[in-house]
């Protein structure tokens, strides 16, 4: 592995490969020899269909899972190293919200466990909350929100600690289309304020091409990385650039670069 | 929104309603003789409800007296057993490897038949204090303990371990320790899964002190009363204190109602 690369990325996977054990015995290729770089800053998607080992992807990043091959860096860092100091903040496909907390105790817990001070907590929740637009719902118990602004306080919880790295395992999938569409121009604004390198795993390639400065196509069976799409639309982005023939030209591109599905 | 009120005022005409009917037709059929004849009994046996209610107001102080016996065995046997069987099931989730046989055990404990289980650890109290009374106190409350900790057992480890898909792994990407996974969210997850197990343990505390009692070596008690004065013949006195017994019940059943409606008043 060569110097200049682990100092300039910001994640460096190099030949990350995982193999589960299945029921019968036999070996399951969840993931092979994933080599890639990633920039601080960066908004990178994991694209592909279920089985492509996206999620496994991303779970052996956030150190959720271990690799059975290959190594992980973190700014040089194990991943292990990285999840101790606190670098990911992480979405899950639902919003995990402690039904017993109200929307802003939610966004305080990551604080909590870190001993903030009382009035800290508070003022960094209130901020967070403020960056997802939901303020005026600080008092209120998740199920009395919509689907949609369960995932938006989950996106305030996960930057509440300031982490460097945002991890983002299919948000959006729960939720419909229209939703969806504003929760995409609501993340690029986020994104652009908190200025957080971001790993998207999804299996929409619209919302992957809208989203990502790069698409990373991964392929099934077993699990491979098979392209790597530089999305170079002009920022910020915009709900008409779907419209646009780049647009659509980018589509075609990702859809076009999958292997054996 | 219409559709729901809707919904909810029919429901509470079936869960209130309805029961209420049927309760006060079941009362006006006794009353008047008519349930004596379908049951083919004399009112000497079953005596009309009238006649329970005034023997009800002239034994007050009498009646008292055993309901205090019997609340006070129901009620602290049911705190033993619930701390201890919740103390068994956070054990079992820290310590995975004995907890699910340790907790198997403890179910089995609850599918002995209180009837089986009192005259032993009568027995075996027997010895712990010189007085009958406080020795039966003593072995009256064992009986209902070991009856309301194998329910809180189970469920609490259910809310201990069950946890919401990805709830754990948030924990984790926060770097939390066991502890603090634990105090945030293990114990406010099996907060509901306590309810549940008093659904069940509350009732079952009531009905075994109550039998607890027909063993015990010391004559007081609802339960105790009920078998006395049937011994004796003396069926309307007995038919008070089988209605004192479905009040106490009752009472305390709707207690456990509005302590979970005001605890879980914010998660549903």
């Amino acid at each position: 592995m060569n110097v200049e690369r682990i100092k300039n990325a910001e994640i460096m996977l190099d030949n990350v490969g995982m193999t589960y054990d299945a029921a019968d015995g036999k070996k399951v290729q969840a993931l092979t020899s994933v080599t890639m770089d990633i920039q601080k800053g960066e908004f990178i998607s994991l694209l592909g269909p279920s089985g492509c080992g996206k999620t496994t992807l991303l779970r052996i990043i956030a150190d959720l899972l271990q690799p059975t091959s290959g190594k992980v860096l973190i700014g040089g860092e194990t991943p292990k190293e990285a999840r101790l100091k606190r670098k990911y903040g992480m979405v899950f496909q639902s919003a995990v919200l402690y039904d017993w907390r109200t929307v802003i105790k939610n966004i305080e817990l990551p604080l909590e466990i870190i001993h903030e001070g009382k009035a800290e907590r508070r003022e960094r929740a209130v901020k967070m909350l403020d960056l997802v637009g939901l303020s005026e719902f600080a008092n209120h118990y998740p199920r009395q929100l919509s689907g949609g602004m369960q995932q938006r306080v989950g996106i305030a919880r996960a930057l509440a600690l300031q982490p460097e790295i945002l991890l983002m395992d299919e948000p959006f999938s729960a939720l419909d289309e229209f939703t969806r569409e504003k929760l995409h121009i609501d993340l690029l604004k986020i994104w652009r304020k908190t200025n957080k390198t971001i790993i998207f795993v999804t299996h929409n390639i619209s919302e992957s091409v809208f989203l990502s400065d790069r698409v990373c196509v991964l392929s099934p069976h077993p699990g491979r990385l098979s392209a790597v799409i530089d999305i170079d639309l002009p920022r910020p982005r915009t709900m008409e650039i779907r419209d646009t023939p780049e647009f659509t030209a980018l589509v075609a591109k990702v859809r076009n670069s999958f292997e054996g599905v | 929104m219409a559709a729901k009120v809707n919904k909810k005022r029919r429901s509470a005409v079936q869960s209130v309603v309805c029961p209420l009917i049927f309760g006060i037709a079941l009362i006006a059929a006794w009353q008047t003789g008519l349930l004596h004849i379908v049951l083919n009994t004399d009112e000497y046996v079953l005596p009309y409800p009238t006649r329970i209610i005034t023997i009800i107001g002239e034994n007050s102080d009498k009646i008292m007296t055993n309901v205090w016996a019997s609340v006070q065995v129901a009620v602290l046997g049911l705190i033993f057993g619930s701390l201890l069987g919740y103390l068994i099931a956070i054990f079992a989730t820290v310590f995975p490897k004995y907890g699910s046989g340790g907790l198997t055990i403890v179910s089995a404990f609850n599918a002995i038949p209180i009837v089986a289980l009192a005259p032993v650890i009568i027995n075996w109290t027997k010895d712990v204090s010189s007085e009958a009374e406080v020795r039966s106190a003593v072995a009256k409350v064992i009986v209902v303990t070991v009856v309301s900790m194998a329910s809180m057992s189970v469920n609490a480890y259910r809310g201990l371990t069950e946890l919401p898909p990805f709830s754990d792994d948030l924990m984790k990407t926060y770097a939390a320790g066991r502890l603090t996974e634990f105090v945030k969210l293990r114990l406010p997850n099996s907060v509901p899964y306590i309810f549940t197990a008093l659904r069940v343990s509350v009732p079952g505390s009531v009905i075994s002190a109550l039998v607890s009692e027909y063993f015990a070596e010391y004559i007081t008690g609802v339960g105790r009363q009920i078998r006395e004065n049937i011994l004796i013949a003396q069926y309307s006195t007995a038919w008070a204190y089988i209605v004192t017994a479905c009040i106490i019940g009752i009472v305390m059943y709707a207690v456990l109602m509005v302590i979970e409606a005001i605890v879980l008043k914010k998660r549903r």
